[in-house]
């Protein structure tokens, strides 16, 4: 049985203001009256669909991320997963207790204590008062505020606040799991046990639903994906094929010209090629993967230099690699032409990348021309590791016998832990 | 009339919270005032004290107990109606973080405005058990009814409090517009002074409100040591039909809360 099912989901709004005093009923009273009932099935002026035939179904033990640019529904279908809003056609279920980690101090009174509104949060979010009782301690140690468990919460810090509130959630035991970009709150030690949390619930079986931006956090954490642009979906598979759809769609070729024209030469493009030679998104771990770095250049360049910088999106420098510490000559570089850099098995475990290209002088020191983390990719893989990176290993037992490799259960069943917190709580500052 | 069984359903397995919204706004006037619940009965008193002076030395009315009494039983029981729907009128308005982020039913609001009143009445009731002592005001066994007929007033609390917390969230005019009606209300009513002798045409139009006819089954129970008549009945009757309506209309119109806000 799914846990959450949309069908044919559509939800209603209308642009500009709303006004709401009796001088606006009378004469909406009078063109109901004469025209009447607005038909619910179509727009009328200013009206537009946030969300338009929205389905999908999240089972057990699934979970699903949900990307999409600004404004592509995102905020909307959260809400009418939440039940804050009612579609305007469709049918949603949600089968038990939805745990949502959003607004989690949406309750707080500023003049209650943490105490209070422990209790008073904990009931809005539909636990018991034995239930909270019983909890409290681990909230409250969960939180990290015990000192000012009993002062008012006007005098907390936006920090302490964010974490009580998440510590309630947390401590809450949901049938669903709804998460809207909740991991940027406190610092890294508790967004590590907010981590943690998550994935006790996920390896419960407790299916879980995650909106964000933060591709990285969708490729480590969930199961599946769906792309939504335009209040409908694009794409639903696999969350680093969804993430490089979503990027295909974005990605912007550097335009013409838009380097400086003083500039002797100019990058004009990176592509990312797989093994086929086709360009691609989205790679795997351990297959090939070309980088071709296109460039124009308006006058002869004799022995420049070509870097390649790889990145994380949370900042990590993952591999830099140029053609001066390869003592590799490129000869003269003229008008317009391409340098391939050919990786034979691609070491970089699952996640989200971005590639910097850069063409320096002869000296390797003054770049001629630098395109930062212009170019962002995707890497899928089978295999579960931690880290970064895939190192080729084998292991070995004292008494000289090779130990043989475990059967896996299928990768996509079983979430991938994230690999680092902090790949997980830093947004994705790509555009 | 399944959806009134489910709303009725839903409200009952959030009853934690009901009762926990009651309890932050009753903790929230302790913290906030020095008088905390004094003045539950503060205000009551002065009005009694007011009207006490106008009924008894200027325009001379005989009510058959004695007036202070009279009075303090009329306004204790008009307060809690009053007071009800002066906190459920923006009881939704004034919390826009939960309704717009967190669902819960939304009857909470003006229901916990409810209970919170009936703290307030509770405390004045005390005082007004004094008053009846000191002014040696005998009671019957008609007294036994009190809970039914303070029931009945709940009730049609309950549901005028529904029907204006909802109006107040569409048009906000309703807040101002209620300051009037209560005020206009109070003085068409049995508080302080008995609103049936008015007659004819008017007497018959005034006799429609409900009002009247529960503070009258109070008093009768709890003064006169009589049982509370026909009207009553009715009224009690229509209370729970209203509630009903409003209910499922409130019910119907909450899933639009969060957009209007």
């Amino acid at each position: 049985m799914s846990a959450v099912i949309f069908e044919g989901v559509s939800k209603k709004f209308r642009r500009g203001e709303r006004h709401d005093s009796l001088r606006d009923l009378v004469p909406a009273l009078f063109k109901r009256a004469f025209h009447g009932a607005p038909d619910r099935q179509a727009l009328a002026d200013q009206e537009f669909w946030a969300v338009k035939d929205l389905s999908f179904t999240v089972g057990a033990g699934e979970a699903l991320g949900i990307i999409g640019p600004n404004g592509a529904g995102k905020s909307t279908t959260l809400k009418l997963l939440t039940k804050i809003l009612r579609p305007t056609r469709g049918r949603i279920e949600i089968n038990g207790r939805v745990g949502a980690l959003i607004e989690v101090a949406a309750g707080f009174h500023p003049d209650l204590t943490g105490r209070e509104n422990v209790y008073l949060q904990g009931a809005i979010m539909g636990m018991s008062r034995a239930e909270i009782a019983r909890k409290f301690d681990a909230i409250v140690d969960f939180s990290g505020v015990q000192e000012f468990i009993d002062t008012p919460v006007k005098r907390y810090s936006s920090g302490m606040n964010a974490r009580l509130g998440f510590a309630i959630a947390a401590h809450l035991d949901p049938d669903v799991l709804i998460i809207d970009e909740v991991l940027s709150v406190g610092d890294v030690g508790f967004q590590e046990k907010c981590v943690t949390r998550m994935r006790e619930l996920l390896a419960r079986g407790i299916p879980l639903v995650f909106v964000s931006h933060n591709l990285s956090a969708i490729v480590q954490l969930c199961t599946r994906a769906i792309l939504i642009d335009r209040g409908a979906v694009q794409f639903d598979g696999r969350p680093a094929e969804a993430v490089a759809e979503f990027r295909k769609a974005r990605r912007e070729p550097i335009a013409a010209g838009a380097a400086a024209p003083d500039k002797p030469i100019a990058i004009t493009d990176v592509q990312l090629l797989q093994a086929d030679g086709e360009p691609s998104p989205l790679f795997t771990t351990g297959r090939p993967m070309t980088i071709r770095v296109g460039y124009h250049a308006r006058q002869p360049i004799r022995q420049p230099h070509v870097a390649i910088d790889i990145h994380g999106v949370d900042g990590v420098y993952c591999a830099g690699i140029n053609t001066r510490m390869d003592d590799c000559a490129l000869g003269t570089l003229e008008g317009r032409g391409f340098v391939d850099l050919a990786i034979a098995k691609l070491s970089l475990l699952p996640g989200c990348y971005t590639i910097s290209a850069g063409i320096l002088d002869p000296q390797g020191l003054r770049p001629l021309d630098l395109q930062e983390r212009a170019f962002p990719f995707s890497v899928v893989s089978d295999r579960r590791d931690f880290g970064f990176v895939y190192l080729e290993h084998q292991w070995t037992h004292a008494n000289g016998a090779e130990a043989r490799p475990v059967s896996r259960h299928d990768a996509r069943l079983s979430p991938r832990p994230a690999r680092s917190l902090a790949a997980v709580a830093v947004q994705e500052e790509l555009g | 009339m399944t959806i009134l069984m489910e709303v009725v359903a839903e409200q009952w397995e959030y009853r934690e919270l009901l009762v926990r919204m009651t309890a932050r706004d009753l903790l929230l006037r302790y913290k906030q005032t020095v008088m905390g619940f004094g003045w539950a009965i503060f205000m009551p008193l002065v009005n009694t004290a007011i009207f006490s002076v106008i009924f008894t030395r200027v325009a001379t009315i005989d009510v058959g107990t004695p007036y202070p009494v009279y009075a303090f039983c009329g306004l204790v029981a008009w307060n809690f109606f009053a007071s009800s729907l002066r906190f459920s009128v923006t009881s939704l308005t004034s919390n826009p973080s939960l309704v717009t982020k967190v669902y819960f039913p939304r009857e909470i609001f003006p229901f916990s405005a409810v209970l919170v009143s009936i703290v307030d009445f509770a405390v004045s009731a005390t005082v007004l058990a004094a008053l009846m002592l000191y002014y040696r005001v005998d009671v019957g066994w008609p007294i036994l009814m009190l809970p039914v007929v303070f029931l009945a007033i709940v009730i049609f609390t309950a549901a005028t409090s529904l029907l204006v917390s909802m109006a107040n969230l569409f048009y906000r005019d309703v807040k101002y517009l209620f300051e009037i009606v209560i005020a206009v209300w109070m003085f068409a009513t049995s508080v302080v002074y008995p609103i049936g002798r008015v007659g004819g045409r008017l007497g018959a139009v005034l006799a429609l409100n409900p009002m009247t006819h529960l503070i009258d089954a109070f008093r009768a129970v709890l003064l006169d040591q009589r049982m509370p008549g026909m009207a009553f009945g009715f009224t009690f009757a229509a209370s729970i039909a209203l509630l009903g309506v409003a209910w499922v209309t409130f019910h119907l119109a909450e899933f639009d809360f969060a957009e209007n806000l």
